[in-house]
């Protein structure tokens, strides 16, 4: 049974022109992590509240654990939907001691019961020593475990987290989520994980779910989104693509950097575009520049370098440290992908020549 | 005078309780309803009321009204910008106390000040006047604090608080960096204070002249004390003078329109006066040097809090020292009827008590819909039941008497028509303070509690309350203080042996019995002050 | 016992009194109140022991509270069970309120300090029948119609100097002197909301019709008479010397010559063809629908018994009505002068009229 179903949901403020979320479906498995990423104000929270209950949907419908929870005449509010959220400012009762706090979603329960439970929670984030403590005495890193635990300690049957490290530092930023990512597992809890953060979204989703304007791009697996996008807009928010014209021919695509022997789907004569990262591109210094090297980023492990071709059109390529080539020399640069590229006709990905179709992928 | 913290706009909709929206509904009626029917009674009362009073009175309240209006208004601005300037901008010595000192005076009503300063300044008769005739041996003019002048200058010395700490919370928040960076441009301090400090104040000046401007239409007791007649008071005199009703709720309808008009000028200004909230980057400007102006500042600052301070306390703590010595003035401010002096004091308290819990428990569903569910309709009902600000004390006593004694003649006669006066006349400050409350709120507290398992009931008891009641308690605090005060209604309203501290200075007062009105006067300032006292505590002048 | 025994006597004593000091009544019986068609009771049988007299007594009083207080303490010192609840306003505040309340009525006795009131209350019907005993000595003319109300004491309108800037012959004779421009600004009186004020303006519509009326108050107007709220104000005023000259009733020239201040009396308009002394009544009437009438009953009758009488006298230098009670010694008695004569039931008609005129001029 899945854990979550949405079918075809859209939700419009009153206050806005356009729909927040427009017809959405999804489903989520039990014991699996979907990250719902996205620029802000494409939806993904409220996709979030929708499922929380604390939006209520203007059409289309909602089941957790095969329940509707919500459709165009029933509406199931959020205290009965037992689910578990972690805000984005946390949002701790200040009122209340992190052990309390952490104990508020267990009513219900016997008391000794409530509060083994909650010692647990505490524990299982590694701070049993601060049950006592209240919030404003706690670090960044600190009140988001609590804010877990107690999103947890009820046991929902789905954990949902809006920008839950948007608050924290870089490089805390970096430990948390590994440790979250590592409880969650832990308990195997089926979570629904916000962020506009491409890197966050695919360090933490089991599968993503990329957001724009309200509608799902593409739904799958990390790998497939970053090497498969489904539309140019995927491929420039997760990849950091650049996009080059090219034409497509019968024995390849022709751009301004050569010929692709990528068969494609597609007439020939057609106009598209190819997503190109920095790693699918290199350059040396031969006879025939057809670049000029713009500017030279240190990053670390590697060179980035930033090239105008002769169209002007500007591309990024990744270089090893082994060589040092300054601004403003002419060179020859290339598509060194090693495997096929992507290609887009009008913003949406072309299929192969031979390939039938994405297994694990709709598209919108 | 508020810290705002707006939230970034989340949609707050979870699902608009009906239970919610029919509680702040009702609250909206209950304000609404004495308003409608004096407004009815106003445009029924026929035209031969409207034609008397069109050819005798109305021309000359309309023009006393609005004229003193407009003095006290601008004395208080004048004197409350300028002692904040002095206090928050400069190098003034003592500047902590006299901060107090020139916001206590709010725990003053204007009456009792008026009381004094009558004493004090009345021509030939009065204690300041009498001193200099006896120094120069022979008569010496003096200001009389009666007629328009004197209650103009009695009323900005009972007023100016207002401005003052709302224009000293502004002072306050002015970053340096606003006026180092004017420096810059080549303009000296004095330039600076033109060009960028003070256009800064405008929104905290007008929203405190604002509040002066309503606070004078509904004066009761220090124009009748001063002998000038405004609308307040005329329809004081038509109310308790004539048997005839319809004159008086004609002056109430005209003087509620001019409220409202002030009010409405109020609300579209108060929006901009918010913005007066510290960032972490906020940085103290630098105090401004006196230098050889430091000595007659010291000397304005000291008159401004003598005359509105130190002077009445002074005095009032005299008269209560002397008639507490005299046998037979104790024994007459011991007694009324067969109610004695604790009598006085409890129902003062308690009947402030209660009105102060009522006005923020019905102030609470409204703020909860016009803060969580921001609408059209839900800021509507929070900005009518608010209403009251416009409506002076007298006028809520009328619509009461009128109403009361025909719909629910149990309840006239007893001191909950007094509370429920209470209630009505200063459910704006209760509402106020809810909603500024609750606007710090995060919502996302409440969708965390809702996601917990708790219904929207449970969570405004587990989570919202808990978490709002410091800023709940400083609108009960509010609304104790102004009812504490609150004199008109409480005369009109008042059961037999129901009289207040303020109702017991008031009669001896009128009386000419000044000694006999002091230890209650007293008594009613230190009570006032010790609610002040908290609210003080909250702004960050005084922290 | 004891107590029920020392009334009785008291209560004889009072009868015997009365009926030797007031020889000179010719009518003992009200002619009014035997047309009333409701049950005039005898004194007798209402004074009922102090002790069975219980409960809350409400009393909206007109009078000034000092001048009032000794005289309930009086009461409540004989009747200990009951419990006295004190309303004091002005009289037409008070009436207003009793009209209010008429069809839920909240008070048991109304006192005032002039006729005109309990007059006006009378013809609204606001007050029930009652005649104590000490009604059959007191003059007709003060006892209401039906029953409705008595007068307790008298009070004449004069003019009271302060006699360190005015001598006996310079003061004024007359109240029409109070207009004449060499008393500018020396002038001290009370307002236009002041019961006796309102009662001396009605009294003069009658008496010399209401143009006269008009011009002699525009006149104190132009000549800078200032108003206080009260007549303590007013004596207190002359008698510290800010004003040369005041109109008050008799009692505060007395109040203020009991304080040693160097005031003096006149008896005004006494000359051939002047209107004569202006005279006023405090007046009590038991309210109908009262919840406790046999207090009220017992208060009036206190009111008008010898003892009631003599601390009006002695305390406050007030006329006794009651025929017999002695004046205070220092006391002018007013057998010499010429009153002024006012058909009550007239002004009390007029009120509005009295209003509209004081309304009308602007009078402070």
């Amino acid at each position: 049974m899945n854990a979550l179903e949405l079918h075809h949901v859209s939700k419009k403020f009153p206050s806005a022109n356009t729909p927040a979320v427009n017809d959405i479906s999804l489903t989520l498995r039990t014991g699996e992590i979907l990250a719902l990423v996205g620029p802000s104000g494409c939806g993904k929270t409220t996709t979030l509240r929708l499922v929380a209950g604390l939006e209520r949907p203007d059409s289309g419908s909602l089941h957790i654990k095969g329940q509707l929870v919500a459709d165009d005449r029933h509406f199931t509010p959020p205290e009965k939907r037992g689910v578990g959220m972690v805000f984005q400012d946390h949002a701790l009762f200040p009122h209340l001691t992190v052990f309390e706090n952490v104990k508020f979603g267990l009513k219900g329960q016997p008391s000794a019961k409530a509060r083994e439970t909650a010692a647990s929670m505490l524990k299982l984030v590694g701070l049993e020593n601060f049950g006592e403590r209240y919030p404003h005495q706690l670090s960044g890193g600190e009140r988001q475990r609590v804010a877990l635990a107690r999103a947890l300690a009820p046991h929902p049957v789905l954990v949902l987290m809006d920008e839950p490290f948007s608050s924290l530092d870089a490089d805390l930023r970096h430990e948390v989520r590994e440790q979250v990512r590592g409880i969650l597992k832990a308990m195997s809890a089926t979570a629904v994980f916000v962020t506009h953060d491409q890197e966050e979204a695919l360090f933490m989703g089991d599968r993503l779910a990329v957001f724009k304007n309200g509608h799902l791009e593409q739904v799958g697996l990390p790998e497939e989104i970053f090497h498969d996008s489904a539309t140019r807009f995927v491929a420039e928010f997760m990849g950091d693509s650049d996009f080059l014209p090219g034409i497509v021919q019968n024995d390849g695509i022709q751009t301004e950097l050569g010929l692709i022997p990528q068969k494609l789907n597609v007439p020939a004569n057609t106009s598209v575009e190819i997503a190109l990262r920095a790693d699918d591109v290199d350059f040396d210094q031969s006879n025939h520049p057809n670049a000029l090297v713009l500017a030279r980023f240190f990053r670390g492990a590697y060179y980035q370098y930033r090239l105008r071709l002769a169209s002007g059109k500007l591309i990024h390529a990744f270089k090893p440290h082994t060589k040092t080539i300054s601004p403003g020399t002419s060179v020859h640069a290339f598509i060194s992908a090693g495997h096929k590229v992507t290609v887009f006709q009008d913003g949406v990905a072309v299929e192969d020549g031979n390939a039938a179709s994405r297994p694990n992928s709709t598209r919108s | 005078m508020q810290r705002w913290k707006n939230f970034p706009h989340i949609p707050k909709h979870i699902h608009i309780s009906p239970r919610l929206f029919l509680a702040a509904g009702l609250v909206a009626l209950f304000v609404a309803i004495p308003l409608v029917y004096i407004f009815f009674r106003a445009f029924t009362g026929g035209t031969e009321v409207w034609m008397r009073l069109l050819q005798t009175r109305i021309w000359k309240l309309l023009a006393n009204t609005i004229l003193l209006t407009i003095a006290v208004t601008s004395g208080a601005a004048l004197v409350g910008v300028s002692m904040a300037f002095l206090t928050e901008r400069t190098n003034l010595p003592g500047r902590q106390l006299f901060r107090w000192m020139l916001a206590l005076p709010l725990a003053i009503p204007a009456y009792i000040g008026g009381i004094v300063h009558l004493t004090l300044l009345r021509p030939r008769g009065g204690v300041i006047p009498q001193l200099l005739e006896n120094w120069f041996g022979q008569p010496v003019p003096t200001p009389s604090p009666l007629g328009f002048w004197g209650a103009a200058f009695i009323l900005t010395l009972f007023t100016y608080p207002y401005v003052y700490l709302l224009s000293a919370a502004a002072f306050r928040s002015l970053n340096a960096s606003l006026e180092e960076a004017s420096r810059t441009f080549g303009r000296n301090s004095w330039h600076t204070l033109w060009e960028v400090t003070l256009p800064a104040l405008r929104p905290g000046l007008m929203a405190g002249a604002l509040l002066v401007a309503l606070d004078i239409l509904a004066e009761y007791g220090t124009v009748a004390l001063l002998r000038y007649e405004t609308f307040s008071s005329a329809i004081f005199v038509q109310l308790s003078g004539r048997y005839d009703r319809s004159a008086a709720s004609v002056l109430s309808g005209i003087l509620i329109t001019i409220a409202i008009i002030i009010l409405w000028g109020e609300l579209r200004l108060q929006g901009q006066a918010r913005y007066t909230q510290l960032d972490s980057q906020w940085r103290p400007s630098v105090p401004l040097p006196l230098n050889r102006w430091k000595i007659p500042a010291l000397l304005l600052v000291l008159l401004v809090a003598s005359a509105s301070l130190l002077v009445p306390v002074f005095v009032l703590g005299y008269w209560s020292i002397t008639a507490l010595l005299d046998p037979e003035t104790l024994s007459s401010i011991m007694r009324s009827g067969s109610q004695n002096f604790g009598n006085y004091v409890w129902n003062s308290l308690w009947s402030s008590a209660l009105a102060a819990f009522a006005a923020v428990v019905l102030s609470l569903p409204v703020a909860l819909l016009s803060v969580r569910y921001p609408s059209k309709l839900s800021k509507a009902i929070s900005r009518f039941s608010q209403i009251g600000y416009a409506i002076p004390g007298v006028v809520v006593a009328l619509s009461l008497v009128l109403l009361v004694n025909q719909f629910l003649p149990f309840l006239y006669a007893t001191p909950l028509i007094v509370v429920m006066a209470y209630v009505l006349r200063h459910m704006p400050q209760a509402i106020r303070a809810s909603e500024s409350a609750l606007n710090q709120l995060s919502p996302s507290m409440e969708e965390a509690s809702r996601t917990l398992g708790r219904t929207s009931l449970q969570t405004i008891f587990q989570v919202i309350l808990p978490l709002i009641l410091p800023g709940l308690m400083a609108g009960a605090a509010l609304v104790f203080l102004t009812s504490l005060k609150e004199l008109p209604a409480t005369l009109l309203l008042r059961p037999a042996g129901f009289d207040t501290l303020a109702v017991r200075v008031w009669i001896w007062a009128e009386e000419g019995f000044y000694t006999q009105a002091a230890p209650a006067a007293l008594l009613l300032v230190l009570a006032s002050a010790w609610p002040l006292y908290f609210l003080l505590r909250r702004e960050k002048i005084f922290k | 016992m004891q107590v029920i025994r020392k009334l009785f006597i008291l209560l004889i004593a009072v009868l015997v009194l009365s009926a030797c000091g007031a020889p000179s009544v010719t009518e003992p019986a009200s002619p009014v109140g035997t047309e009333a068609p409701v049950v005039t009771e005898e004194a007798a049988v209402t004074e009922v022991p102090a002790a069975v007299v219980e409960g809350d007594l409400v009393i909206y009083s007109g009078r000034s509270e000092q001048l009032i207080q000794p005289v309930l303490d009086a009461f409540q010192a004989k009747y200990p069970n009951v419990k006295i609840l004190l309303k004091s306003g002005q009289n037409s505040a008070l009436a207003n309120a009793l009209i209010e309340e008429q069809s839920n009525p909240q008070s048991d006795v109304f006192i005032t300090t002039e006729i005109f009131t309990v007059q006006s209350m009378y013809q609204q019907g606001i007050f029930q029948s009652y005649r104590p005993a000490a009604a059959d000595v007191l003059p007709a003319e003060f006892i209401g119609p039906e029953n409705s109300w008595v007068g307790i004491t008298r009070r004449a309108r004069v003019i009271m100097y302060n006699t360190e800037l005015v001598s006996a012959e310079e003061a004024p004779k007359s109240i029409f002197e109070l207009t004449d421009p060499k008393w500018k600004g020396q002038i001290a009186a009370a307002g236009s909301t002041n019961g006796g004020m309102q009662a001396q303006i009605a009294a003069m519509s009658q008496l010399l019709g209401e143009v006269d009326t008009q011009e002699w108050l525009v006149g104190l107007m132009a000549n800078e008479v200032t108003f206080f709220g009260g007549h303590t104000d007013v004596r207190k005023a002359v008698g510290a010397g800010e004003f040369k000259i005041g109109l008050v009733n008799h009692y505060y020239y007395y109040l203020e010559l009991a304080e040693g201040s160097p005031v003096g009396i006149v008896f005004p308009d006494q000359g051939e063809g002047e209107i004569g002394l202006i005279t006023n009544a405090t007046a009590a009437g038991i309210v109908k629908g009262a919840k406790n009438t046999p207090a009220a009953q017992a208060f009036i009758d206190f009111l008008l018994s010898t003892e009631g009488q003599k601390l009006f006298a002695e305390l406050n230098y007030e006329y006794p009505l009651v025929p017999g009670v002695a004046l205070h010694p220092e006391v002018q008695a007013l057998d010499g002068y010429r009153l002024a004569e006012v058909n009550v039931a007239e002004a009390a008609l007029n009120i509005d009229e009295t209003l509209n005129l004081i309304e009308t001029i602007g009078l402070p």
